[in-house]
């Protein structure tokens, strides 16, 4: 593929997976209130709100970082595409299927941090900074769990290509093979996209955390990144546990959005339904928890494969 | 990836980053831009690494920085009380001691550079060389070293696990209580 | 026009972004626009473009006001919603009347704003530093060393112990009365040490004095009970409304606002249905902790709070009205939010089912009433003003995250701690 279609590409298939994820987040929100919208209105809003967005004109805070805060949403958006990348669709449909795939998703991911930290930093106004502090703990948290239960999928694969991580889930995918693998990943891929009861770094009790000084094409940029990374972060849960592409009847690409929209629909539910923890709870989960069982989950496949 | 005019591009291109980041980092009057200034310089050093077919050794190199550079900041920020995005500070002490070491060790490198005699050995670019490397680093002692990562890794959980239950002085929900222990100011 | 219009046609059909500000009286009202589809009420005033104003607020609240007007990111516009406006607010646009017409007239305003056929409103404050550059120091950041000062008027960051015992940053600075994740008025003065509250006193109130009605009522003539306790279990679920809402359930917190909007006595199944999707949200096991415990000898009058800390402490127990229903007040022991929160969820019950027993009974009228927030008594002070000198303490030594929950959980109404003892004269002026 070559690099203008492959830029295209990935930022078609990203919008179009941002477009889901804010008309799935409006609708889910809307069962658990009890409240059904119209249709057209669902389907509609994401655009008004990027028409309404756009509008607006920016006003800045007091002396702030205006490098680093115009930087963090195209860095979060931009790590949001790398780390996309690295998944294949369909076999030949990778824009970098290499044969280290999977770092290079997780590097992508932990590079979350510093979009994050940066956003919180640099509009210099205190509820922004403890959100960016408050994103360091839970990556931190999350993020050993996260790369271990990844790259638990590596070892029947005998590779950290996701390519190859797909096709040997061939006689059984790996959310059967290593059950511990998928619940952990999501959790910690919530974590990572800062969504639902991990919000922490945005929540309502920072009156929005790193984005409360930011407004109009800004805020845009930023939630539009975020959703993008929530996007990516199912697209990697569907090839590395529920076998990508594979699956009858249909063509690989469909199989592959299909899951990827369930995973989407399976995190944003939860996100509605979850409280936020306390901050030293979630700490508490990823160490003694989360960690303890991603352990148990690489033990146990590598027992099994050897 | 794989030789051509294009790599050569971003050899050079990644080169210049990593120089010009690392010199911003004693440029910039703020402690978070100077951590972050000196991620990038790594992060080209990872991209380098990537061009000359090291994928995996400079993928992990960006993907352990972020969070080394983010908790570097965050420390600096705490035990510096300098919030730099107002209060800006210099990043450059003791400079005569700083001169001084800074073009004695380089020219100490350049020395090296110019006068060691390096192998010239290339290999043909075959494929993955991530077998091939944890060959030629670990050899038939994988078993032992992959042991000893394991065993370390259960001492830092278990260190962990034996300060997170309950912190010095409490959970945090028992609320933050000056300690009883008389606290030294070096003023 | 052309593409500019197009965007403008579109925006405007957006929810239109509101930062609502609610003074004394306003509280309900406001709650309630949360459950309209047509705006969305935003946690900050930085992407908003309709500043709403109702209640009545002090000097020092219109001050904030104007600051926070300035935050607003333009096309912006301010909108008074009650008979007259504010002095120093813009004040062009005022609606009167429910909230209906309060809806349509916003979203008529927020289009003509995006098509520009309204001005966007100019900064109320000029654009300055409260204070000229001052260069001290050795790296020029106006404080001694490399810490301190007030460089341009604000302070900085200063060393001091925290509770390791190392010297570690302290940050002074001022939140509220405007923060939604404090009670509207509620204007706090914080040292922060990292997210951890070293320090914390309360600022000037930012609202008039209000005691909500029917309670005030019933200090001074009977009131049909199922109306106290139906206004009293509307209160505690406009309450669960915000407090979910801060622990990340706000689409739960609507379902508590639409059962308040339109409560009934016989609405205890919706109320269960309710309480069983926030245990299961698990905001009891991980959202809510012991941080901000009060003990009981401190909460007595304190209503809810005193009854969720084992006070059976009710001024209904010496109602006559009540005693002939076999009221007993419920209790928890714990005396930490997450009591606090089982105690209102239970109280919403207990209200719901008092007010079904006696449709058509009067209760308390002699200057004593059990208020939503506790023992309102002519000439004693509010509870609202107890628990207002009681939060620099139990804040004190909080992560800000516990400290919003524990606040939240509290219930302190800025309004009623700001009314002085409620005598039978103030209730005539009502």
């Amino acid at each position: 593929m070559n690099p203008a279609t492959a830029i295209l590409f990935t930022g078609g298939v990203l919008g179009a997976g941002v477009y889901i994820v804010s008309v799935l987040d409006r609708l889910l929100a809307g069962t658990a209130a009890g409240n059904r919208e119209g249709t057209a209105a669902l389907l509609l809003d994401p655009f008004r709100s990027v028409a309404l967005l756009m509008s607006q004109r920016r006003t800045v805070t007091e002396r702030p970082d205006r490098e680093a805060w115009a930087l963090a949403p195209a860095l979060l958006a931009g790590l949001a595409a790398v780390a996309f990348t690295a998944i294949p669709l369909t076999p030949g449909l990778a824009i970098a299927d290499v044969p280290v795939g999977i770092v290079l998703f997780g590097a992508a991911l932990v590079q979350v941090m510093v979009a994050v930290f940066l956003h919180g930093w640099s509009s210099n106004s205190i509820f922004p900074l403890i959100g960016g502090y408050r994103f360091a703990a839970l990556a931190l948290s999350v993020g050993i769990p996260f790369s271990l239960v990844l790259i638990t999928t590596a070892i029947p694969a005998e590779s950290l290509s996701v390519g190859v991580i797909i096709s040997s889930q061939a006689e059984l995918w790996n959310v059967l093979r290593q059950p511990l693998g998928l619940p952990i990943y999501l959790l910690t891929a919530l974590g990572f996209a800062f969504w639902g009861p991990f919000q922490h770094p945005d929540a309502a009790d920072l009156a929005g955390g790193s984005q409360t000084e930011t407004s109009g094409t800004a805020l845009l940029a930023w939630r539009t990144a975020r959703a993008a990374l929530l996007v990516s972060a199912a697209a990697m849960g569907s090839a590395a546990f529920l076998g990508g592409p594979l699956g009858p009847w249909l063509p690989g690409w469909a199989w592959s959005i299909l899951k990827t929209v369930a995973l989407l629909a399976v995190m944003i539910w939860f996100g509605h339904r979850t409280a936020r923890p306390r901050m030293e709870n979630v700490v508490k989960f990823g160490w003694l928890v989360l960690l303890p069982l991603a352990l148990v989950d690489v033990f146990v496949s590598g027992a099994l494969t050897l | 990836m794989s030789g051509g005019w294009p790599t050569d591009v971003l050899f050079w291109a990644f080169s210049a980053m990593a120089v010009i980041s690392a010199i911003l980092v004693f440029v910039t009057d703020s402690m978070v831009r100077a951590a972050y200034w000196l991620m990038a310089s790594f992060v080209a050093v990872g991209a380098i690494l990537v061009t000359l077919n090291a994928q995996f050794l400079g993928l992990i190199l960006i993907l352990m920085m972020a969070g080394e550079m983010t908790i570097m900041a965050i420390f600096m920020v705490m035990f510096m009380m300098n919030p730099a995005g107002l209060n800006p500070m210099l990043m450059v002490h003791q400079h005569r001691t700083a001169i001084l070491s800074g073009v004695g060790s380089f020219l100490a490198l350049a020395t090296v550079g110019l006068f060691a005699e390096f192998p010239d050995r290339p290999a043909a670019i075959v494929g993955p060389a991530i077998v091939p490397l944890g060959q030629e680093l670990l050899g038939t002692s994988m078993l032992v070293f992959e042991s000893a990562g394991v065993a370390l890794l259960a001492v830092m959980i278990g260190a962990i696990a034996l300060v997170s239950h309950r912190g010095r002085y409490g959970d945090a929900e028992q609320g933050s209580e000056e300690p009883p222990l008389e606290v030294e100011t070096s003023q | 026009m052309g593409l500019k219009g197009l965007l403008a046609g579109i925006a405007g059909r957006a929810r239109v972004p509101v930062f609502a500000v609610g003074g004394a009286g306003a509280r309900d009202d406001l709650a309630n626009l949360r459950l309209r589809t047509e705006i969305s009420m935003l946690d900050t005033p930085r992407p908003a473009n309709i500043l709403l104003v109702a209640g009545s607020f002090t000097d020092a609240g219109i001050a904030a006001l104007r600051r926070v007007h300035d935050q607003m990111s333009p096309p912006r516009l301010t909108v008074h919603w009650g008979p007259t406006t504010l002095e120093g607010l813009p004040a062009e646009h005022v609606v009167s009347g429910n909230v209906d017409g309060l809806v349509d007239a916003i979203v008529d305003l927020h289009r003509a704003l995006l098509h520009g056929t309204l001005p966007s409103e100019a900064p109320l404050l000029p654009d300055i530093d409260p204070a000229e550059w001052r260069n001290v120091g050795p790296y020029g950041q106006g404080g001694k060393g490399m810490t301190g000062g007030v460089p341009y008027g604000r302070p900085m960051a200063e060393r001091g112990p925290d509770r390791d015992g190392i010297q570690l940053d302290r940050l002074p600075v001022t939140l509220g009365p405007w923060l939604p994740a404090l009670p509207a008025g509620l204007t706090l003065r914080v040292t922060f040490q990292g997210d951890i509250i070293q320090e914390a006193s309360v600022g000037p109130a930012a609202v008039t004095a209000a005691i909500a009605s029917p309670f005030k009522e019933a200090l001074r003539r009977p009131v049909p009970l199922a109306d106290l306790e139906l206004a009293r279990a509307r209160h505690h679920l406009i309450w669960l409304a915000e407090a979910l809402r801060l622990v990340g359930l706000g689409a739960l917190g609507l379902r508590a606002l639409r059962l308040a909007a339109r409560l009934t006595p016989q609405d205890n199944d919706a109320v269960d249905a309710l309480a069983r999707a926030i245990r299961k949200s698990g905001a009891f096991a991980w959202s809510l902790g012991s941080a901000g415990r009060l003990d009981p000898s401190l909460t007595e009058g304190l209503g809810p709070v005193a009854r969720a800390s084992g006070l059976p402490d009710d001024a209904r127990l010496e109602d006559p009205t009540y005693r002939s229903l076999g009221f007993t007040p419920i209790t928890f022991a714990d005396g930490d939010p997450r009591a606090r929160w089982r105690q209102r969820l239970a109280e919403i019950t207990q209200s719901l089912d008092l007010a079904m027993q006696a449709p058509d009974r009067t209760a308390f009228g002699d200057g004593v009433v059990e208020g939503p927030h506790g023992r309102l008594e002519q000439g004693a002070p509010t509870p609202s003003s107890r628990l207002l000198e009681l939060l620099p303490a139990l804040l004190t030594g909080l992560e800000w995250g516990d400290a919003v929950t524990c606040l939240a959980s509290i219930d302190m109404d800025p309004a009623e701690a700001a009314a002085a003892p409620p005598s039978a004269g103030e209730g005539e002026a009502a």
